[in-house]
């Protein structure tokens, strides 16, 4: 079911998570983008973090009573009303991936879930232009907007415990890759190879919300 | 200077954490026992948040490469310096070449699980992002991005100096105990697909035991218990996590997301442990069994004012017996 | 002494309605101590110098106000037992003021003789704490 409204939860008394209400889409988080840029100012905010059509505000200090939460979350939801989309012309970066194979182990899964062959697979996920919405999950990691629902493959049951960086997977409705080695819950098919993170860069992450990704065919391994 | 002489023993440099770069996909890391490190920190005279080793795995070796104070607060480990048994939650003189060893946990039900080895001035390793825990995802932060291996020297930042030791402190496991039917629990606060689970998931939420599995570490505590089920299946966006938050995924046992958690997830949020209560999650050794308390917003923010104000009167009784003159006998 | 053990009784009355946590009586014939077990008023060991051995024992004594700990509460076991012989140097006991804990230490090498003040009773500074015979 899509929410008509946003939908505001607390994350102990550590942040709030906001919900943007609707389909997810690019005009969606574009306004959160907006709705983060203002939000990072309030006094009781440490930092806003965008996430796919939602965000989180952590703490800097929690507000004093129920009435003071009650206050931001006022605060929020009209902030949210007032966003208007902050469009971000970024770059576009080229990604050469090898599609199925020993980087793409989970490429079946999709096959199975999806009814359709490891080449329509490719082809719909290679084709668009992906927008970046957020960083998240690791170091440099970038989530995307974009892909075509046809793909959409649900998160695995139990979660894999290392896939190296650069491999690109599908969760739900949603894709994107690997900036280093660790556990993912996703359906891994391909694998790219790119420097995503540099803590001594600054910023330290290659892309950010507004830059996008297209994923160019290198090859298909059966 | 201190040299590692254990292997194998998963410890690693932790600060309070890395704030500010979670919109790069940084988590925060920094120790599972916050307050353990503070009050370390405390004792030295360093200030709060100063660099420290947490060490979760026992036997643990170091020598002093120079005269240095530590201090060694967390789980009490029979530790030894040299030869002489050492009282925990205490700060201590080592003198070049003394040899530090932390044995394994003692307590029975009182048992920690993660000990804080804290010196003068605070690990002296680079800051990245405004930190010196270890970001092991990604490998920068701490000491070179790692765990210690044997061999591994580290600096304090205060070795030499002058520091009064020689005193302790009572653990905070003592002066602020949380315990539901005997065990030690933990206060949570529902989130927000809590209504979406069963009511029977609930209720057994609140009122069982959860072991915590030796699949269990700094990224997060998997659970063993009654299965949690949804009213239906939920699917998530991808969204911002912090530590302390209790994730169910499609098999029912929930995990808390820990310290090295990534920062964001799309499992299905049963509630999260409040920021007050981690450092006792921190200490819950592998096997042992925790219980949820329901709690409510001012609560949760009265638990953390009350461990500010255990850690503000520590400072000021530290500083007036750091500053007092030598007692007569 | 027989006058004072009579006497006891009232003064045990007497100071389970205040909020004194030790009380020392030394007349010619004889001393008494009572100190508070919880809410019980308990008659204490004496630490009386009239009553020594040949050699003067030595007197450890407590560096603050605070309450005086036979052991660390972590540990269960005490940190020093009646009969060991301990060095210059030893922390004997603990003392506990708010979250502190400091250590109670010998000056000189000793046989403990005596625990003056028992587990978990509030003393004042300089007040008796551990008797030992020095070696």
């Amino acid at each position: 079911m899509i929410a008509q409204r946003p939908s505001l939860s607390l994350l102990g008394t550590t942040a709030l998570l906001f919900e943007a209400p609707g389909e997810m889409n690019l005009n969606s988080q574009q306004r959160i983008w907006a709705l983060a840029h203002e939000a990072q100012a309030w006094p009781e905010i440490r930092e806003a973090v965008p996430g796919m059509n939602n965000l989180m505000l952590t703490f800097l200090r929690p507000p004093r009573g129920l009435g003071a939460l009650e206050a931001l979350e006022a605060r929020l939801r009209d902030a949210w009303d007032a966003a208007v989309a902050l469009p971000r012309e970024g770059r576009v970066v080229e990604l050469p991936v090898v599609y199925g194979g020993a980087g793409g182990p989970h490429m079946a899964d999709v096959v199975a879930h999806t009814g359709l062959s490891i080449e329509q697979i490719v082809e719909l996920h290679s084709a668009p232009l992906y927008p970046v919405y957020a960083l998240g999950s690791h170091p440099g990691y970038c989530y995307l907007g974009g892909m075509d629902a046809r793909i959409a493959t649900p998160r695995r049951k139990v979660p894999v415990l290392s896939i190296p960086g650069g491999a690109v997977s599908i969760g739900g409705a949603q894709t994107g890759v690997s900036a280093s080695a660790g556990p993912s819950g996703w359906n891994t098919i391909g694998s790219t190879s790119m420097s995503f993170f540099d803590p001594a860069q600054n910023p330290p992450a290659a892309l950010q919300p507004g830059d996008m990704i297209r994923f160019r065919v290198e090859g298909i391994v059966r | 200077m201190i040299e590692v002489l254990s292997s194998a023993a998963l410890a690693t440099v932790q600060d309070l954490g890395r704030t500010g770069s979670l919109r790069w996909g940084v988590g925060t890391s920094g120790a599972m026992d916050n307050l353990a490190l503070a009050a370390g920190n405390l004792l030295l005279g360093n200030a709060l948040g100063a660099a420290a080793i947490e060490v979760p795995v026992f036997p643990f070796k170091v020598r002093f490469g120079e005269d240095c104070a530590f201090a060694l607060t967390g789980a009490d480990c029979a530790a030894r310096l040299d030869d002489q048994p050492l009282l925990p939650w205490w700060v201590h003189q080592a003198r070049a070449g003394q040899v530090l060893t932390l044995g394994l946990p003692q307590g029975g039900a009182q048992r920690g699980s993660r000990a804080m080895l804290c010196l003068a001035g605070g690990v002296d390793v680079p800051e990245v992002l405004g930190s010196r825990s270890t970001q092991l995802r990604g490998a920068f932060g701490g000491h070179e991005g790692r765990a210690l291996r044997r061999g591994d020297v580290l600096r304090a930042a205060g070795a030499g100096a002058a520091c009064k030791t020689g005193f302790g402190l009572v653990p905070p496991a003592l002066a602020l105990p949380l315990q539901q039917g005997g065990v030690p629990a933990v206060r949570v606060l529902p989130a927000a697909e809590y209504m979406g689970f069963e009511p029977a998931s609930r209720a057994a939420f609140w009122a069982g035991e959860w072991k915590i599995t030796s699949q269990s570490d700094r990224y997060g505590y998997r659970l063993e218990g009654e299965a949690l089920r949804p009213i239906a299946p939920m699917e998530l966006r991808s969204h911002g996590i912090v530590p302390g938050v209790i994730q169910v995924p499609h098999s029912g046992q929930p995990i808390i997301q820990m310290r090295d958690a990534q920062p964001s997830g799309g499992y299905p949020k049963f509630g999260t442990v409040i920021e007050a209560d981690m450092w006792r999650l921190g200490q819950a050794p592998i096997g042992s069994r925790v219980r949820f308390i329901e709690t409510n917003w001012e609560e949760a923010v009265a638990a953390l004012d009350e461990v500010r104000a255990w850690l503000d009167k520590v400072a000021r009784m530290v500083e007036l017996h750091r500053g007092a003159p030598a007692a007569r006998r | 002494m027989q006058d004072v053990a009579l006497q006891a009784s009232q003064f045990a009355a007497w100071l389970a309605d205040t909020d004194i946590g030790l009380f020392e009586l030394r007349t010619p014939h004889g001393s008494l101590r009572l100190g508070r077990q919880g809410d019980d008023i308990v008659v204490l060991p004496a630490c009386d110098a009239e009553e020594a051995a040949a050699v003067e024992p030595a007197v450890v004594r407590a560096p603050s106000v605070g309450v005086f700990l036979h052991g660390h509460p972590l540990a269960g076991a005490p940190l020093a037992r009646i009969g060991e012989h301990v060095p210059a140097g030893q922390t004997v006991g603990l003392l506990q003021i708010g979250p502190l804990f400091l250590p109670v230490v010998t000056a000189e090498a000793g046989e403990i003789a005596a625990m003056c003040v028992a587990h978990g009773l509030p003393v004042g500074y300089g007040t008796p704490l551990v008797e030992l015979h020095p070696l």
